[in-house]
């Protein structure tokens, strides 16, 4: 399954980068997540709670991110195992300024799955990740409008 | 809708011929059917298997640590716990064209070191409810290194391409040719005058038995006997498999059992790992073992149908003459040879290259190969839809191209009319000698029920109110009566295929029949029944069927190939035939004549040209009750009888389809359906309407609506119901059927089978409509991928 998408957002990099590089951070934007665990430089044990149509499970697994550029952007590598299916993702996300206050992600990549995820989700698959995209987002925005107003 | 019943039946008036009403039904109406699932032994356990998730793996660890601490979990076997069974066996050998035996890796009960497609069962969880069994399989860890796969069967065959099994080159099975020399095909070919070529997939299909797959297997330790009820078409076969060549039981050590079964279509044929492994499970524990396939288990384990890639050339003099065929195909058999996986693509698909046509020159080569998917086996005509979609597609194309009308091409190339008795049978180029066929009449009568000419004139208006309607025709053969064991043993199956018919006539005179055949849903209980009623000229209510118990039946094969009237319904009348004699024997005693003087009608034996009589029952308690009794004969009422047919039967017709197409979105809708069937003779003509009805829904839902799509990662990504589209009633005008009788020169009953027609004939039908349909609106299209949906249709008439 192809992950491809841009979205601006309204913050320079440096404040993005700082929040997508904080654990508490990405604990509140990423969506479904229950647990976020660091367990390296730049790698998480993760535990996610989702529901694909007909299919619903929990995830846990590895968040790695690789071939870091500060500011400019990162490949994260997903490994999720769960008892409905694994999946498997390495989507790489640019981060490109706009203007002085607006920046650009782009995100590129590919997820794999099997199990129930594969013979029964596929057909919705990719609209649960248009959803999860969405979600990303507007909590990222939400959690700067948090920031603005504290 | 009209029946003939023609010669070779009694005329007695008796039940041959009448559309009795099922018996069975009262108790399935009623919720009375009795499954495998049904069945709670005590000290009853339950199975669930942990599966894998890739199509191919090495397998790196597997932890049922955490699992054998899980509440109610009583055992937990994985693929090193059966490292030294047997794999379940294959049923057939073919050769590779030089003449070595085909690859035969071994497919384990559980595998240990490998996954080779979704599904493949990695560990069992036995405990003591199946919510119990469930939620500990959940927490067996494996760990997984995952590989390269492959799911097409050409790419397969191609250097580079990842290897199902390390020991198999190339993923090929076997390679395999048959019909005439391919110079003398080439020679013929290129002497044509037109060659029509057309390259398509026959798509993979699911075959969805409503009754999911089903076993509860259980060992009695004091008497080492075990028995196993399992949904099976063919108990006598599964315990001789498991027996014999995976768990080395002797066989009377083994009762196998299978009362209703809730639809096979070829898929409860096999012996699966499955029913192995829950025995040699049960012996280890001592307790039952039950498992029940979930839909989304069936959908990745029950051997699919089909899956063929195939170019297909046929070569026409310019009087529209057929000169030659030549035919190339890679058929897919997944990831492990399942029980008949290796006879479908060659034996049942080659040898009906002939079609009804009198084609001299014929050849077929085909590459079996081995992918990361489900085994494909046999499915509702097995190799026979799709040796008929090849040819009949091909027709009809050949028609659009050479602008003859399709009907008239057909008239051109028929093998004319042979009644197998007064005319020989007719010898084909690819080995099989067909019985019996009419196939002008039966075109003639779909052409007459059409309203050819009419439906021509209706065709051209309807291109202006934005539908194009189309018609498509297929006239088929196919041989079934499977099936001769000397013509089948020398094409290397590893076991003939007769039947057994027992007739045991009680003292009272009322008959239990044991057969061999296994009903799941063909409605044995009644046909046998009218069968025996009519030959003993006894009430149908006097007749008991028994069948699916080895402990019961003295032998059997079971059902499949249509089989089951031709080859199991002679048996029984072959054991009719001795209980008549013996009774005559007896009659002549009690009347005082000679056993050669009495006649036997209508339930009553008498002296010829005399009003001396004596009814079938007192003879049957004479036979029980021997006080006054002929001095050199046994007591008793009660015969076997093993029929091996001399031949296959060759059921044919002529299946018509007219289809409307949207222009503007390219939905197809089927306007009318027509059958025209020769089945020989007929026992229960509404029966035999409803096998059609059956047959022809799964044919058109293969050509519309069906399809089982892997992904590259080898996922089947439509395993349910939500994403498998099957045929529904809605989709379906009201069939319009008819058959004619042509009868079976080899049979007494002069019966050919009934059971697969309706999915051989249908589908090429369907595709030919909506291929006509496009070029009546000026659209030369060759092919479409089945299943025809609106976007592909679309697509087509875009270009």
């Amino acid at each position: 399954m192809e992950l491809k998408g841009r979205h601006t957002v309204k913050a320079n990099p440096a404040t993005l980068w700082t929040m997508l590089m904080d654990t508490d951070t990405l604990s509140k934007i990423v969506p479904g997540i229950s647990r976020l665990e660091k367990t390296g430089d730049n790698s998480y044990k993760s535990v996610l709670e989702i529901k694909m149509g007909p299919v619903s499970g929990s995830f846990t697994g590895n968040l790695e991110m690789e071939d870091i550029e500060e500011q400019k952007g990162f490949t994260l590598k997903v490994q999720q195992n769960s008892s409905i299916g694994n999946a498997n993702a390495a989507i790489k996300i640019e981060l490109v300024p706009v203007n002085a206050d607006e920046t650009e992600v782009a995100f590129d990549g590919g997820a794999k799955v099997t199990g129930l995820l594969a013979s029964m989700g596929q057909r919705i698959l990719g609209s649960v990740a248009n959803m999860l995209t969405k979600q990303f987002f507007a909590n990222l925005e939400r959690e700067l409008q948090t920031r603005v107003s504290a | 809708m009209s029946t003939n019943n023609g010669n070779g039946t009694a005329a007695t008036g008796g039940p041959i011929g009448k559309s009795v009403k099922r018996v069975e039904d009262k108790r399935f109406t009623m919720g009375h059917g009795k499954f495998t699932d049904d069945i709670v032994l005590p000290g009853q356990t339950y199975a669930a298997f942990v599966r894998s998730q890739y199509a191919h793996a090495k397998i790196l660890s597997v932890d049922t640590s955490a699992a054998k601490a899980m509440p109610g979990v009583v055992a937990i076997y994985t693929g090193a716990d059966v490292a030294a069974v047997n794999g379940v066996p294959c049923g057939w050998q073919v050769n590779f064209k030089n003449g070595n035996a085909m690859k035969e890796p071994k497919h384990p009960l559980l595998v240990a070191d490998k996954t080779r497609h979704v599904g493949d069962a990695i560990a069992i969880v036995i405990a003591e409810s199946i919510e119990e069994a469930f939620d500990a399989a959940q927490t067996v860890n494996v760990e997984y290194e995952e590989l390269p796969c492959v799911v097409d069967a050409f790419k397969a065959t191609q250097p580079g391409a990842p290897l199902v099994h390390d020991d198999v080159p190339n993923n090929i099975c076997y390679d395999w040719a048959l019909g005439n020399p391919i110079e003398e095909v080439n020679a013929a070919m290129s002497s044509a005058a037109h060659v029509t070529t057309l390259e398509f997939i026959n798509q993979r299909l699911v075959p969805n038995a409503i009754e999911p797959r089903c076993y509860n297997s259980s060992y009695d330790a004091i008497n080492d006997k075990y028995t196993l009820y399992t949904s099976t078409q063919n108990p006598h076969v599964i315990r001789l498999l498991m027996c014999a060549f995976v768990l080395g039981i002797p066989e009377h050590k083994v009762r196998v059992i299978s009362y209703d079964v809730g639809g096979g279509f070829g898929s409860k044929i096999f012996h699966y790992t499955e029913e192995a492994l829950l025995t040699w499970c049960t012996k280890q524990l001592g307790r039952p073992v039950k498992w029940t396939a979930e839909r989304k288990e069936s959908f990745v384990l029950d051997a699919h149908g089909r899956d063929h890639i195939t170019k297909a050339e046929m070569g026409f003099d310019s009087g529209g003459k057929i000169v030659a065929l030549r035919v190339k195909t890679y058929a897919n058999l997944g990831a492990y040879l399942s029980t008949f996986g290796s006879c479908v693509p060659t034996y049942l698909h080659g040898t009906l290259m002939q079609g009804l046509y009198t084609t001299p020159k014929i050849n077929i080569d085909v590459t079996a190969v081995f992918t990361h998917t489900t085994a494909v086996d046999a499915y509702r005509g097995a190799g026979r839809p799709e040796a008929t979609y090849l040819l009949e597609r091909l027709m009809d194309l050949a028609a659009h191209e050479m602008k003859i009308d399709p009907a008239e091409l057909r008239f051109r190339n028929f093998i004319p009319p042979f009644d197998g008795v007064n005319q020989p049978g007719y010898q084909t180029q690819v080995a099989l000698q067909y019985d019996s066929g009419n196939y002008h009449a039966a075109l003639e009568k779909g052409l007459e029920m059409l309203g050819y000419e009419d439906f021509r004139k209706a065709q051209k208006e309807s291109a202006n109110n934005g539908k194009l309607l189309g018609v498509g025709f297929s006239t088929y053969i196919e041989a079934c009566g499977i099936a001769p064991s000397a013509v089948v043993g020398s094409l290397g199956a590893r076991a003939g295929l007769f039947e057994f018919g027992q007739i045991r006539v009680q003292p009272t005179g009322k008959v239990t029949v044991y057969t061999g055949a296994h009903s799941h849903g063909q409605g044995h209980e009644t046909t046998f029944a009218q069968v025996v009623a009519d030959k003993l000229g006894i009430s149908m209510d006097d007749v008991e069927i028994v069948h699916g118990d080895t402990e019961k039946i003295g032998f059997g094969m079971g059902t499949y190939g249509s089989r089951s009237i031709a080859v199991g319904g002679t048996a029984i009348v072959k054991s009719i035939e001795k209980v008549i004699e013996k009774g005559k024997k007896i009659a002549a005693h009690l009347l005082e004549a000679s056993a050669d003087d009495i006649d036997f009608a209508n339930g009553n034996f008498t002296v010829k040209g005399t009003d001396k009589s004596i009814a079938f029952g007192n003879v049957a308690l004479t036979a029980y009750v021997p006080h006054n009794y002929p001095k050199d004969l046994e007591p008793g009422l009660d015969f076997s009888s093993f029929y091996d047919p001399a031949n296959f039967t060759y059921p044919f017709g002529c299946h018509i389809a007219v289809v409307e197409v949207d222009k503007e979105t390219g939905k197809v809708a089927l306007k009318r359906f027509i059958a025209v069937d020769d089945f020989g003779n007929i026992i229960n003509p509404m029966i035999v309407e409803g096998q059609v009805h059956g047959g022809v829904a799964q044919g058109v839902g293969q050509a519309l609506f069906e399809g089982a799509e892997y992904n590259e990662h080898g996922q089947l990504v439509n395993a349910s119901y939500m994403d498998y589209c099957m045929p529904r009633a809605d989709d379906f005008p009201i069939f319009e059927t008819a058959t004619q009788v042509t009868p079976c020169p080899h049979n007494p009953l002069g019966v050919k089978g009934a059971g697969e027609a309706g999915a051989i004939g249908s589908t090429p039908a369907v595709v030919n409509a909506v291929i006509d349909a496009l070029w009546s609106g000026g659209h030369e299209v060759k092919d479409i991928r089945m299943p025809l949906t609106s976007e592909r249709v679309w697509r087509a008439m875009q270009n």
